[in-house]
């Protein structure tokens, strides 16, 4: 059965909601979550002040309504579904290890944010360093997937080291930014500055950019691995068009000041298989 | 030898006699299906006969675009060999030698979720000299090889399962070339999920007998009691009055299940393109752990 939050009243502050994921709440009643706490600046409220609950937790929970100052909604996640019918606030699925979180909207900065699992989906765009690092981490996503449909901010897959971030739209400046390895695909194009101190990382833009200059122009081919991901990233829910599953790409080795071995991806129309 | 009837066709009341294998299945892709047909054909030549060749292998079927991980033309060839090891060994040198040197192909694991496995990418990553590159894509490790063309995509594992080699009909008619026809009518029935006819077009004329009768060192030699050009030349021939030409299909599946409708559905197609005779080998029960009575298989598929 599901358990079910409805925002009651806007909160005074942020809120950040870390306790409410599938693990925390299985076999817990309206009545207990509801008397959970949150920190909501310096006041500390009962879950139940700020959502009417219902329904009984079991590995499936729904939030609803404009949730754009709850925080950290599926953050350390490892299981379950959540579903987010509504904007949301930042850390959105931060550090989950598994399971599925969809977000019916935006969400804001830290989506994903050193992710090692499971699959977070957004329907509309996400806010800066999507699947990124933290301040003084040095890895940010180790494993899992994100499929935004609209577009993400500023250094998305910053310092990523695994995994696929798949964006629909397009990506603010510095996607991939000291990238280790791992996908960050932008079916409308990647931003300036995309992979400066890219190690080994794939970036992937759907339209046209100018590549650093630490990368340098290799060839033009269909990428097999890339169709896997493009046809990967179609089954979780992201509109990708076929020519680009079976089109030409231009790859650019980079970046050349760092190890050299990340590559950036641009799509070729003029060559569409 | 006690026999019933199916239509006009005698069958022996004898039994096939099979043996535990361990087999992987690969699923080969490629941007046309002769490139597909070139690769599948070339990985699964050279392997009619585990003594012979080191493994068994042939094309499963052929997979629509549809069927396939990454969307293009595709083949699912089952390989077999005695052990885990051996097929870890064969898929190597096969996947290295004949699918990756085989312009735009792919290889994945047709097998997933096995409890055991054995590297493949993991290996054949080396051919890249350090420039290889890897992509975990829904939870599945696969390896980026560079090579003159592009990339050659591989997965990273292969995984193993537990089969059953050695099923065989051996198939009878009054002239060559109706008994060839039985023969193809039975191998074309037979394909399909789960089973390999590792033979040419899945027919052997050549069936063997273990040892021989003039050499010690011979490991096998021609099944001289089934050959009719010899039937009035030795004493223990077994090729029925009136049958001018015998064919064998052998039959790898990957199961005993598969195995027993594989030759229930060649048993019939057989009978009804004119098998004067179908009957089966075995070593008298003791070597194989499976045994596939041709009586079990009278019911039509």
């Amino acid at each position: 059965m599901t358990l079910t939050f409805t925002l009651r009243t806007q909160p005074p502050a942020r809120v950040p909601v870390p306790a409410v994921i599938p693990q925390r709440l299985r076999g817990l009643g309206p009545s207990k979550v509801s008397a959970l706490t949150v920190r909501c600046g310096r006041q500390v409220l009962a879950v139940g002040d700020l959502f009417e609950v219902s329904g009984t937790g079991d590995d499936q929970l729904v939030l609803a309504g404009d949730l754009r100052r709850v925080d950290a909604i599926g953050a350390g996640m490892s299981g379950g579904r959540v579903l987010v019918e509504g904007p949301c606030g930042d850390h959105l699925g931060a550090r989950m290890s598994g399971g599925e979180l969809e977000v019916r909207g935006a969400a804001g900065a830290w989506a994903g944010a050193e992710m090692a699992g499971g699959v977070l989906r957004l329907t509309g765009d996400a806010g800066p360093r999507l699947g990124g690092a933290y301040p003084g981490a040095r890895v940010g996503m180790t494993g899992g997937e994100i499929i935004v449909s609209g577009d993400a901010g500023e250094e998305a897959g910053a310092s990523m080291r695994r995994g696929l971030v798949a964006v629909g739209g397009q990506t603010g400046s510095g996607a991939g930014l000291r990238m280790l390895a791992g996908t960050v695909i932008a079916l409308s194009g990647i931003g300036a500055e995309a992979g400066i101190g890219n190690k080994r990382g794939s970036l992937v833009s759907g339209q046209m950019v100018q590549p650093p200059p630490a990368y340098g122009f290799a060839t033009r081919f269909r990428p097999p691995a890339l169709r896997l991901q493009l046809l990967r990233a179609r089954e979780l829910g992201l509109s990708v068009d076929d020519a680009m599953v079976r089109g030409t790409w231009a790859r650019w080795s980079g970046d050349r000041t760092e190890l050299g071995r990340g590559e950036i991806l641009i799509y070729d129309p003029e060559e569409a298989g | 030898m006690s026999s019933y009837r199916l239509g006009a066709t005698r069958v022996a009341d004898t039994f096939a006699e099979a043996f535990p294998m361990r087999f992987s299945r690969l699923v080969i892709t490629a941007a046309t299906a002769d490139w597909v047909h070139q690769a599948a054909s070339s990985a699964t030549g050279f392997a009619t006969s585990v003594i012979g060749c080191k493994c068994e292998a042939a094309i499963e079927r052929p997979l629509g675009a549809a069927q396939t991980p990454d969307g293009r033309p595709g083949a699912a060839v089952l390989l077999f060999a005695m052990d885990r090891e051996g097929v870890g060994k064969r898929l190597i040198e096969r996947v290295g030698q004949c699918v990756m040197t085989c312009p735009t192909t792919a290889c994945f694991d047709g097998l997933q979720g096995a409890e055991r496995t054995v590297p493949l990418g993991a290996s054949l990553r080396y051919f890249g000299d350090g420039f290889q590159a890897s992509k975990l894509i829904a939870g599945e490790r696969f390896w980026r090889i560079p090579v003159m063309e592009g990339e050659f995509l591989v997965c990273d594992s292969a995984g193993v399962g537990r089969g059953v080699g050695g099923g065989n009909l051996i198939i009878e008619a009054g002239d060559g070339d109706t008994a060839l026809r039985s023969a193809q009518a039975a191998a074309e029935a037979m394909r399909g999920e789960g089973i390999a006819l590792p033979f040419p077009g899945g027919i052997v004329r050549s069936g063997s007998k273990v040892g021989a009768l003039s050499s010690k060192s011979m490991p096998a030699s021609t099944n001289h009691q089934l050959a009719p050009t010899l039937r009035a030349q030795t004493s223990d021939t077994l090729v029925p009055d009136g049958v001018g030409a015998v064919f064998e299909i052998v039959i790898d599946g990957v199961s005993e299940d598969a195995v027993r409708e594989a030759m229930r559905r060649g048993l019939h197609a057989s009978a009804a393109a004119g098998a004067t005779h179908v009957s089966a080998a075995n070593f008298g029960g003791k070597l194989g752990e499976f045994h596939f009575p041709l009586a079990e298989l009278r019911d039509p598929p």
